[in-house]
């Protein structure tokens, strides 16, 4: 197995975090750096990693809230990189879960939706009111 | 400094919010932070407070990029950026920065086609521009982040380009969200 990513998120960065054992990768918050992949090449390096030295399934858990163009090119280069797994044979999911208060958010993760054919969900977390 | 006149021309304009000089990438969150809470106050919707947001953080963006690539020194590289509110209630996000005039054409240009454009279109141009390889992304710069931007307006952007006597440009662009 390679290292698991443990990254804290900040203003304008995700908090990313792997488990190789799950099969798991997780990431929530903003994400608007001026260069995406200074963050997101270890994420995709991860995600190439565990494609091709584990048959396991990979599921993805995600929190995103707001993606600058440069995080959604990254983004779609980690469901480009699951499609071709699933495609493959690999077994896949996505969760999405949004504040259904904000619907850009559904709109944004429904777009990477279109482009992919494995499991991938988009949820509305449950509003407190 | 005659503050009176320029906060008399600000409330004229109904500008919420404006920034002038060097911008550094922290500044550009520091004033996305202020724009943010400014907007929570205002009770915009949560979806225009992210159209907003995501236009100012692709303009603000583009002009570090731009004059990255460029090699601009500080006083090249700063930017004027506002945001307002129309008297239709529309927000409006505004961005300049000087430009070689060369530049300015052709995005000048480029913002004039994608006011032809509906969504259906823009969508589309969107996600080839998406799916052009990364490196002839960034030498062409500001495509993805403009057509972004035009997603989200409610009407065509607005450019224009004024000639400077030292040969270079100042470019400004209006998004209307």
């Amino acid at each position: 197995m390679t290292t698991d990513l443990n990254i804290p998120g900040s203003q304008s960065t995700p908090a990313i975090r792997s488990d190789w054992q799950a099969g798991l990768l997780t990431m929530q918050g903003d994400s608007y750096p001026e260069n995406s992949y200074e963050l997101f090449d270890q994420v995709i390096g991860w995600v190439e990693y565990f494609i091709g030295h584990e048959s396991r399934p990979l599921s993805l858990e995600l929190e995103l809230v707001y993606l600058n163009t440069s995080s959604v090119k990254a983004m779609m280069d980690i469901f480009d990189l699951l499609e071709e797994a699933h495609l493959g044979g690999r077994e896949i999911s996505v969760t999405w879960r949004y504040d259904p208060r904000n619907e850009r958010i559904a709109e944004l993760a429904d777009e990477f939706r279109e482009d992919c054919t494995f499991p991938f969900a988009i949820t509305p977390t449950r509003v407190e009111t | 400094m005659d503050l009176l006149s320029m906060r008399e021309s600000y409330l004229s304009q109904r500008i919420m919010l404006c920034f002038n000089g060097p911008i550094s990438r922290s500044l550009i969150e520091e004033i996305g932070n202020a724009l943010r809470n400014y907007l929570n106050s205002q009770q915009a919707t949560p979806s225009a407070a992210m159209d907003v947001f995501a236009a100012y953080i692709e303009m603000t963006q583009n002009i570090r990029h731009y004059s990255r690539v460029k090699g601009y020194d500080e006083e090249s590289a700063s930017a004027t950026v506002a945001v307002a509110k129309n008297e239709d209630g529309h927000y409006m996000v505004s961005a300049g920065n000087l430009v070689e005039l060369e530049d300015g054409e052709k995005l000048v240009a480029t913002i004039e086609t994608l006011a032809d454009l509906d969504k259906q279109e823009l969508k589309k141009a969107y996600k080839q521009q998406l799916r052009q390889p990364r490196d002839e992304d960034s030498n062409s710069g500001a495509g993805l982040g403009l057509l972004d931007i035009a997603r989200k307006s409610s009407q065509p952007m607005q450019a224009s380009l004024k000639a400077l006597p030292d040969g270079r440009g100042f470019f400004s662009l209006t998004a209307t969200i």
